[in-house]
């Protein structure tokens, strides 16, 4: 195998890192193909910082490997990589002027002094900060220092982009804003992005992909999209929000269904293709909270469940209806504000929640 | 936003500062007290001594510049003054240089446990008195000492360092490492991890980042540690006489001649305030160089 046409550009294959006792990373698997921008999401503690600390090279994987390239490069120094990262706190130099922290890389490589302030000058512009190239990092705002972490990273032209919670330490307008500017450069340079993020709306909003991990191992990877309409544990549908996991006991409903009947009430739901899911046996539905309907009376089509109004969550322009069904399981469905404004709701209402058959899956066991 | 008017700190009371002050007082003048005391007064005194004459081996007080226009004259005062600069710039270059490699260990290769160590072992120095480690350092270097008797068999030596400029740089930093290798390894370990390892990720070895990032990082306790080795070997006085055998004289030994040769205290004088003078001078440079904010950033 020399041609390395079918490798993707980096392979993270059953990496592991220990600190003695402590695992941090327990077995991860994936891979980030060129031009992607990835998300490594999860809680505190779940290893992605240290999964990316391990491709920047700051730390040496105790299992496993990294290729890049198909090439292994576990042991490669940090300097003698091509990855580099924006720090949660952006790490600038404090005793260089924001353009000689631009310029940082670019000296490392051995560049004509006037060849790097060019290249740092133009990074600077396309960020908007070649304004402040002469200040000191301590004059600048947060968002600023930030866009001195992109520039200082982005001057070495690299073919992949670390970035280590590079929206955390801003305020919420702010990263909103940045959000939209990082998946905006990601398309515009066609580099690869690798973006480390315990924010589920983050990651959900810029990254092609997004591998979500916790406690040390990759839970599922996939499109945005796909996970959020199709968790494939509970960890991944209860960490990603906005789903309903209805408990219950399966039995047989016709052909291709199941119907599941529990404390939430009872519904039918596609038979899963993959995993066999006997009568009686203890199933998880889940069923998504933007894809139920709330009505005044039933309509005899579809799962329906009775419920009373606990509470309303207004977040901007959409609101969590946090219920109870009658059997005492809760049960949250999420609204646009218009369609609240058109039917109003509140606390004590009885209403009945419904859905479409084909919307509710399965978690397996 | 509407409760943010009614919810305003009330300005601070007359009597709320003046509790405030005498707070302060309470625990602020006993040591203001001490130095002035013990410090400037003493100061003040030594200062004025410098315009007392001596008649027939007695001190007299007087208002002359005599003892300033001879000691600013003597050749034999120039000379020292500028040997004992030099040394002691010299020590400060040298003690830096030598507890660097050390210091770097200590902040970033050792476990705490064996930095807490160590840092426990650099004190330990301090525990004896400053001629006694003198004394010792005389047993390594004296003709027929250990140093000596080690490099024999190599065919090598004998080295005399005793009686010499080099006798004198070696008691110096018997005096002023165990003090730069400490502060240098505080300043050392203040330095934020992510600074180096953003270094690292930007293309710079291990070696370059030292330069690069840690030193301007850890400037201002690096100029710290020099600037005390430098007040620290300036005065010394032991040193000098008994691994230097007072050939050239120092400063601090010119004082101790001028009293010891004609009771003549108010040159001795003379040279102590020249040379007060000349440490504010050197530290307000040093301190300068380390916290000015033109050098700050380049």
């Amino acid at each position: 195998m020399t041609g390395a046409t079918a490798a993707p550009m980096l392979e993270i294959d059953r990496v592991a890192k220990r600190y003695g006792e402590t695992v941090a990373v327990a077995d991860v698997s994936f891979t980030i193909e060129k031009g992607e921008f990835i998300a490594l999401m999860g809680p505190s503690g779940c290893g992605k910082t240290t999964t990316l600390r391990m491709i920047a090279g700051l730390d040496v994987p105790s299992d496993g490997e990294i290729r890049l390239w198909g090439r292994r490069i576990n042991e490669d120094a940090p300097w003698e990589r091509e990855a580099p990262l924006v720090w949660q706190n952006y790490a600038l130099f404090p005793f260089l002027s924001v353009v000689k922290n631009v310029e940082f890389g670019l000296k490392q490589r051995g560049l004509p002094a006037a060849e790097r302030r060019r290249k740092a000058m133009e990074w600077m512009e396309r960020l908007g900060i070649a304004g402040f190239a002469d200040r000191g990092v301590d004059q600048l705002s947060g968002g600023q220092r930030q866009r001195v972490a992109l520039a200082r990273a982005l001057a070495l032209e690299p073919e992949m982009l670390l970035l280590d919670e590079p929206l955390s330490a801003l305020d919420p307008h702010l990263r909103v804003r940045m959000q939209s500017e990082l998946v905006r450069l990601h398309r515009e340079l066609g580099i690869t992005f690798v973006c480390v993020t315990h924010s589920h709306s983050e990651a959900f909003a810029m990254a092609d992909r997004v591998v979500i991990m916790s406690e040390g191992r990759v839970q599922q990877i996939g499109a945005p999209r796909e996970i959020y309409r199709r968790a494939s544990n509970r960890f991944v549908a209860e960490f990603v929000g906005g789903n309903n996991l209805f408990s219950g006991t399966a039995s047989g409903a016709g052909e291709g269904m199941v119907r599941v009947d529990g404390p939430f009430g009872s519904a039918l739901a596609p038979r899963p293709t993959d995993v066999e899911i006997l009568d009686g046996q203890a199933v998880t539905l889940v069923v998504a909270a933007d894809r139920i309907d709330l009505a005044a009376a039933p309509s005899g089509a579809g799962n329906e469940v009775e419920a009373r109004v606990v509470t309303l969550e207004f977040v901007g322009s959409s609101v969590t209806v946090f219920l109870e069904t009658t059997g005492g399981a809760e049960l949250r469905v999420q609204r646009s504000l218009h369609q609240i404004e058109n039917t109003p709701l509140s606390p004590g209402q009885a209403v009945f929640a419904r859905w479409a058959q084909a919307e509710g899956f399965f978690l397996p066991a | 936003m509407s409760d943010a008017t009614s919810i305003q700190t009330p300005p601070p009371s007359a009597s709320a500062k003046a509790s405030r002050l005498r707070f302060a007082a309470f625990w602020g003048l006993p040591p203001l007290l001490w130095q002035l005391a013990f410090f400037v007064v003493p100061l003040g005194f030594l200062v004025a001594m410098t315009f007392w004459s001596v008649k027939s081996f007695r001190l007299t007080p007087d208002a002359t510049l005599a003892n300033w226009i001879f000691i600013l004259n003597a050749g034999f005062f120039r000379n020292a003054y500028i040997y004992t600069f030099w040394l002691a710039g010299l020590t400060a270059l040298l003690a830096s240089l030598i507890a660097f490699p050390a210091s770097y260990a200590m902040a970033f290769l050792l476990k705490p446990a064996t930095r807490r160590f160590l840092v426990f072992m650099l004190v330990v120095p301090f525990f004896t008195s400053y001629p006694v480690r003198i004394y010792s350092t005389q047993i390594f270097f004296s003709p027929q000492g250990i140093i000596n008797a080690v490099i024999a068999p190599l065919g090598l030596g004998p080295i005399s360092v005793l009686n010499s400029p080099a006798g004198t740089v070696v008691g110096y930093l018997v005096l002023t490492l165990p003090l730069v290798v400490l502060l240098q390894t505080f300043a050392l370990g203040n330095v934020p991890r992510t600074l180096i390892e953003a270094a690292h990720n930007l293309g710079c070895g291990r070696l370059r980042t030292i330069l690069t990032v840690i030193v301007p990082s850890a400037r201002v306790g690096l100029i710290v540690a020099a600037t005390f080795a430098f007040v620290l070997a300036f005065g010394d006085y032991v040193a000098p006489v008994y691994l230097g055998g007072s050939k050239p004289p120092t400063l601090s030994i010119l004082i101790a001649d001028q009293v010891k040769s004609g009771n003549n205290w108010p040159r001795a004088s003379v040279v102590a305030v020249v040379m007060i003078v000349t440490l504010i001078i050197v530290m307000t440079a040093m301190l300068a160089l380390a916290y000015g904010r033109k050098g700050a950033r380049r």
